[in-house]
């Protein structure tokens, strides 16, 4: 069994798909009880006040020293690193880099410091996939195929939302919510889930009491708190960005110390208010549960965005995902707070802005707007809410792309000198589509057309790129108004040498045409709205410079043709170097 | 790509082998997690539940009902914090949050003895007595888990309790009866008993009970408390005035028994229809009546009063100036009540004067002539 599996990488990957599911699943499980077991001892029920300064600033020293000295790699969300890895790194992620992210990070959210455990569990989750297919000898396209998988499973089980956790790494890590990795990054997210329920129970993330909307007048004031959340987050990412860049002009020697920088000021919040320490997540409930007040949840959002741009910038391990949906929920209740106070008859109670609030910062923040929907929906099991959510998300977005134009991560691998493809720039890459290039054939061969007539026929004809004449090197065939398929240039000149001249083309039969099958799929084409990039895919696998653009509804039916030059210009790729490169 | 790049057999199940090993691991050290976790999140919510017992116990309501919500964010499906958390906010006259705490274990057990109590007392705090009612039946009928008899019956004297509170006569009555069959023999619980007999307005059946305890008890000085305001209920203030003398004898320094036996002293030196009394005798008691009623009515009259109250007034200073020769008097009493109690009926209808009734010995008089 094991040695078919060695032969076929599809089975393969679907193999290693449900492994590093299960893998990730039990690591993550694994990370999220080290962190609260190791945060229970660090700090004890009735544990004195000075504990709360001396920890984080403790533990951080110790693991910024570790991630100095062993770990570079692991500071930070992980995200980035991910992507880094991804995009740059042919998918590559050292076990060494998974030991620091696993142990550093959980030592430092035990210790206080106010960030998530989320990214990190991305992180690891594609550290181990990466491993595994590297270890079996995966070629680099496998490897970054499976890192995206890994990742959604570390998510599936951090988050316990197996949606989103796929949706995520295809929207944000890959930038392309239709790739490929669909399939296997759902099966290794799935598996991760049913470990983590194996393990941990049916348990939602969040316990939340069913919200709804009370009046439809309610929409204004979600739209309100999607503006305050955009705001929010946007001056979240620059807080952090700034801090992250005045550390980041500190002297070198001074790197290992930083991460004790921003404990001791996580240190020293937490003295004054215990609850902007750590993950947090206990308070998000209360606040989802409308147990906490304005005033508390104002300070608190104010703080926990200080003290997670603090912790992060300095250098800390951890991520932004659990702090944004904690800033989030705090907007989020301190708007419905305010909204209930004056409309108690029109709004629902501070808990469902405070639910809306978490995807609002989430996407405003994270800039993934589908996946913070779907996110809040998995994480509560509350879908009556989904409509202001997804309003409130979307104003968020807006507003957080407007006055923040680089998203965090990107801006992150920014200021590490590393530039990341951003979703958009990869979309556009694929963007061009072949109606843009298309021509019309300049020359369709009848298939009663014998050998010598159509080389006469198409002797004189080429089509103009820029300035210069381009010969076509193949023609297409057809019998009545069917394209049969495309004949090259070479072959009529092998059957005229050979004696076939007076032969019809139709005579040549398979000999000639090279792809003349009855069925489509072998049928050599494109269709109008394919994208370049496959057009030229399709050129290098069927030799040919020239394809047929033909209709879906009908593929006998031709629309015109594309040309190589035509999509090389198309990427600004000069004709001559081109089709040299291309021709050896 | 390049097949010829993965390893070779041997390796290829190696890796295999190792995931194999490390899935086993992580699972086994998972579960090691898992175990330690809960057992410290059972010891934490437990101190949090204990913390929280103590603030209960000081007041300190809106803390201890914090306490408790902490604990139920650690084991969510924990029934008791639920209930502790009921209580807390029940205690801190939080009704709506109590309901809703209340409302998620009454989903998954709908015959929870506990929460329905708590329920029915929620529901009896937001003022809605029916729905209230109907959840005290069901903690009655519903499953403890201990003491169930002792809790029901805990249970129904509550209930008892709230609908005399709200004089519901009829359905306390029909609680009564089948409390009076549940309830242990103990002297204090019977007693309690025959004291809501008088509640639901039934005194004979006080009567019987408090009878049936001075049987067993002959010097039970609530018992003879009791069955001489179920006598006095009953219009036998004769009899009244006896039960409470023999309990003021067994407890001189009982105020209220002292004041109930001077109002039965009062009635009965007003009542002119006692047995054995001489003609004049209850035709100066007549005319005492008639005097009184008329101090009741003087009042109504100080403003511009009905003409029909200022003619009964009237008709009053003429009975009580006349001078009835003796073969008369029988006459004239029964003049001189009627007139009594059309002047008290006066004082109600119009002047709309609302004098409390029960305490009143004319009242109590006049009721009696009347029945």
């Amino acid at each position: 069994m094991l040695e078919s599996l060695r032969q076929n990488e599809n089975q393969l990957t679907i193999v290693l798909s449900l492994l590093i599911g299960a893998l990730v699943g039990l690591v993550i499980v694994a990370f999220i009880l080290l962190t609260g077991r190791l945060a229970a001892r660090m700090y004890p029920a009735g544990g004195a006040g000075w504990h709360r300064i001396l920890v984080p600033t403790l533990g951080s020293l110790g693991t910024g020293y570790l991630l100095w000295r062993y770990f570079p790699l692991a500071r930070g969300s992980g995200i980035p690193q991910t992507k880094f890895a991804l995009f740059v790194n042919e998918g590559r992620i050292s076990f060494r880099t998974v030991l620091g992210k696993f142990f550093c990070c959980s030592a430092s959210l035990a210790t206080g410091i106010a960030l998530g455990r989320e990214g990190p569990s991305a992180h690891i989750g594609a550290g181990l996939a990466s491993v595994i297919a590297r270890r079996l000898g995966l070629s680099q396209d496998r490897v970054k195929a499976l890192v995206p998988v890994g990742c959604s499973a570390a998510l599936a089980a951090a988050f316990n939302t197996p949606i989103a956790g796929v949706l995520f790494s295809l929207e944000e890590v890959m930038g392309d919510l239709h790739a490929s990795v669909l399939g296997t990054a759902v099966l290794s997210s799935a598996t991760s889930w049913m470990v983590l329920h194996l393990v941990l129970g049916d348990d939602p993330l969040f316990h939340v009491s069913g919200y709804r909307l009370v009046h439809p007048s309610e929409l204004g004031i979600y739209a309100v708190l999607g503006i305050i959340g955009g705001l929010g987050s946007v001056c979240f990412v620059k807080l952090l960005l700034g801090l992250r860049a005045w550390f980041m002009r500190l002297p070198k020697w001074s790197v290992w110390l930083q991460p004790a920088i921003g404990g001791l000021s996580v240190g020293v919040m937490g003295y004054f208010v215990p609850e902007v320490m750590g993950v947090g997540y206990n308070y998000v409930e209360k606040v989802l549960n409308g147990d906490l007040v304005l005033q508390v949840v104002v300070l608190l959002a104010v703080l926990k965005i200080v003290a997670t741009a603090v912790s992060y910038s300095s250098g800390n391990a951890g991520g932004i995902f659990g702090p944004s949906l904690f800033i989030g929920a705090m907007m989020g209740g301190a708007v419905g707070s305010v909204a209930h106070h004056f409309l108690p008859d029109y709004t629902a109670g501070p808990g469902a802005y405070a639910l809306v609030g978490m995807g609002t910062a989430f996407a405003g923040i994270v800039r993934t707007p589908m996946t913070s929907v779907i996110m809040i929906f998995e994480m509560t099991r509350d879908y009556t809410i989904i409509v202001p959510l997804m309003i409130s998300n979307l104003i968020a977005f807006f507003i957080s792309q407007r006055l923040q134009r680089e998203p965090i991560y990107e801006a992150l691998a920014h200021q590490d000198g590393v530039h990341l493809p951003t979703p958009e720039s990869r979309s556009d890459h694929g963007r061009t589509r072949v109606s843009q290039v298309m021509r019309g054939a300049p020359v369709l061969l009848a298939a009663a057309t014998s050998v010598k007539s159509a080389i006469d026929l198409v002797k004189d004809h080429h089509v103009i790129d820029g300035t210069n004449a381009v010969p076509l090197d193949a023609w297409p065939v057809a019998e009545g108004r069917e394209l049969l398929g495309m004949i090259q240039d070479s072959q009529l000149k092998q059957a005229a040498s050979d004696g076939e001249a007076a032969k019809t083309l139709a005579e040549l039969g398979d000999s000639g045409f090279r792809h003349h099958r009855p069925e489509a799929k072998d049928f050599p084409h494109v269709h109008p709205d394919h994208t370049l990039s496959l057009a030229l895919e399709r050129m290098g696998t069927t030799k040919l410079h020239v394809l047929p653009v033909v209709s879906r509804a009908n593929v006998r039916q031709l629309l015109g043709i594309v040309v190589l030059e035509d999509v090389l210009a198309a990427y600004g790729v000069g004709r001559s170097s081109a089709a040299q490169e291309y021709n050896e | 790509m390049p097949r010829q790049t993965l390893l070779s057999g041997t390796s290829f199940l190696g890796t295999f082998v190792l995931i194999f090993i490390a899935l086993v691991i992580l699972f086994a050290t998972d579960t090691f997690l898992v175990r330690i976790e809960r057992a410290e999140d059972r010891t934490e919510a437990s101190r949090l539940l204990a913390e929280g017992r103590e603030m209960m116990q000081g007041g300190r309501y809106p803390e201890a009902a914090e306490r408790f919500k902490d604990a139920i964010s650690i084991e969510r499906d924990n029934r008791d914090y639920r209930l502790a958390l009921a209580n807390a906010l029940l205690a801190g006259k939080n009704f709506t949050e109590a309901e809703t705490a209340l409302n998620e274990i009454l989903q998954k057990d709908s015959t929870d003895g506990d929460a329905n109590l708590a329920m029915a007392r929620v529901l009896a705090g937001e003022k809605k007595i029916p729905e209230g009612i109907s959840f005290y039946h069901r903690a009655i009928y519903g499953r403890w888990r201990a003491d169930a008899a002792q809790n029901r019956l805990k249970v129904r004297f509550e209930l008892v309790d709230l609908l005399a509170r709200q004089n519901a006569k009829e359905q306390l009555l029909a609680e009564l009866l089948p409390l009076q069959s549940e309830a242990s023999a103990d002297l204090p619980t019977e007693t309690r008993i025959g004291e809501l007999f008088l509640s639901a307005g039934s005194p004979a059946r006080a009567a019987d009970t408090f009878r049936d305890i001075l049987h067993r008890d002959p010097r039970n000085t609530d018992a003879y408390a009791g069955l001489g305001e179920a006598e006095f209920a009953r219009g036998n203030y004769q009899l009244a005035r006896a039960d409470f003398l023999n309990a003021s004898r067994l407890k001189p320094d009982d105020g209220a028994v002292r004041l109930r036996l001077e109002l039965c002293d009062q009635i009965m030196s007003l009542d002119p229809t006692r047995r054995g009394l001489a003609s004049s005798e209850r035709y100066q008691r007549s005319l005492k009546l008639v005097s009184l009623a008329l101090d009741e009515l003087n009042p109504c009259l100080k403003t511009p009063a009905p003409a029909a109250a200022t003619e009964l007034a009237d008709a009053a200073h003429k009975a009580l100036k006349a001078r009835v020769g003796e073969l008369r008097q029988s006459a004239a009493t029964d003049t001189n009540l009627d007139l009594s109690e059309q002047l008290w009926r006066a004082r109600a209808t119009d002047c709309g004067s609302s004098t409390p009734t029960s305490e009143n010995p004319l009242a109590l008089v006049l009721a009696k002539i009347a029945q």
